[in-house]
């Protein structure tokens, strides 16, 4: 539940969900998200568990790391900008709601969806620079400065597709919006 | 435009955008980004994608979702209720014992989670009834929770810590010592605070219980908050 719900000021606040042909793509971004985010979850839990084995091997058998440290930063950077969409879909990315308290419930919806359309904008510009950057990693065969010096393509890829699907639900939010203005 | 104009523009044009409503990793990514557009060279726009990813690729800033990990879990877990029992078992014959109780619950907690809000919760739904039914006033009961959960931020490990080394570029481990002591300093403090006003409440409730029938009538013995209104 969004927090304009619970103060009550978005009364029909639901699943999000567009009707017509976007309902497929919409129900095909969730299904997506509910799988993503347990595949994040596990790459959670297999940071902890590298950097755990790296900092034991570390200090107490005094042998060097030298993957441990990237493949951390890689599964935590994946796990964080792939379940962005799925936080998306739940509004649960941090706003300051101060305004919200202000408005009437019309300038209020209003105002909802100009900042998701701002929203929508800048994550497209964010996935665009993304797709470039990673296309020019891959083509450049870019590695990390590292002894280890794995391909960079790897958390650029998986930080272009958490943004794209990102944008992509916030662009089915905006047309639910739209579409419950109509009726 | 001068620089310091152009400076305050950019932070009159972030706080205004975040007070919209707008998601705030949203609103400082739009912003930076469109102030890139008309004040910088062009070429600046193709590395916002890369100087994102390098800054967020620090394994110290990593750290952080793995601390709401281990906070999420100690705080869905019964671990927060049982210390909170613990203590309460440990401190019970002294007056004002349940404050004292709090106070520690609080702190262990939050070295524990490393935040605040985590802390609050997870001791204040034992705590605040356990407090009010034993005649703690609805204030002061919420007021030990509150300070209590701030110590979240001081002891280690604290996340706001993790992210003012980097903000700062100073060292880690040197801040989480530092907090260390202050940290001590504060339970002591709330503790000894939390004594010294159970007394003043208690003694005003049994003022006005032992003052005659009528007055007892009207204020409930085990409830010191309508003494202290």
């Amino acid at each position: 539940m969004t927090r304009l719900a619970e103060a009550g000021l978005e009364p029909e606040a639901g699943p999000e969900m567009p009707q017509g042909p976007l309902g497929g793509v919409a129900r095909a971004v969730a299904f997506a998200n509910t799988w993503i985010v347990y595949a994040g979850g596990i790459a959670l839990l297999a940071a902890s568990a590298i950097l755990t084995y790296s900092v034991v091997v570390r200090n107490a058998f005094k042998i060097a790391t030298d993957w441990q440290d990237e493949a951390a930063v890689f599964c935590i950077v994946g796990a964080v900008f792939t379940a962005s969409a799925y936080v998306q879909s739940l509004r649960g990315h941090i706003g300051i709601e101060l305004l919200a308290h202000f408005l009437s419930p019309r300038a209020n919806r209003v105002r909802a969806i100009l900042v998701d359309i701002a929203s929508f904008l800048f994550c497209a510009f964010f996935a665009w620079k993304s797709w470039t950057l990673l296309h020019e990693a891959y083509v450049d065969k870019q590695t990390t400065t590292s002894a280890w010096a794995p391909p960079l393509w790897i958390p650029y890829g998986l930080m272009a597709f958490g943004i794209t699907l990102l944008a992509l639900q916030i662009a089915l939010q905006i047309a639910a919006a739209l579409q419950r203005r109509k009726p | 435009m001068s620089i310091l104009a152009l400076g305050l523009l950019f932070g009159g044009v972030t706080l205004a955008v975040m007070f919209t409503g707008m998601p705030i990793a949203f609103a400082l990514g739009s912003v930076a980004a469109v102030f890139m557009y008309f004040f910088m060279p062009a070429a600046s726009l193709d590395t916002v994608t890369q100087n994102v990813y390098e800054e967020m690729a620090s394994i110290t800033l990593l750290s952080i979702p793995l601390f709401i990990l281990k906070g999420a879990a100690i705080g869905r877990s019964r671990a927060g209720r049982d210390l909170y029992a613990a203590l309460h078992a440990w401190m019970t014959r002294v007056p004002g014992g349940l404050g004292i109780a709090n106070v520690f619950a609080c702190a262990l907690f939050a070295a524990m989670a490393g935040s605040s809000p985590a802390t609050c919760s997870a001791i204040g739904q034992a705590g605040i009834p356990e407090m009010r039914a034993r005649g703690y006033s609805p204030g002061f009961a919420a007021g030990i929770i509150a300070a209590g959960g701030t110590l979240g931020i001081l002891l280690p490990p604290s996340i706001t810590m993790i992210l003012y080394s980097v903000a700062a570029e100073v060292s880690l481990g040197r801040l989480f010592l530092a907090g260390i002591g202050p940290g001590l300093l504060l339970v002591v403090l709330f503790a000894g605070y939390a004594v010294w006003r159970f007394r003043r409440e208690y003694a005003t409730a049994h003022a006005i219980y032992s003052a005659g029938p009528m007055a007892a009538r009207n204020s409930r013995p085990s409830d010191c908050s309508a003494a202290t209104a």
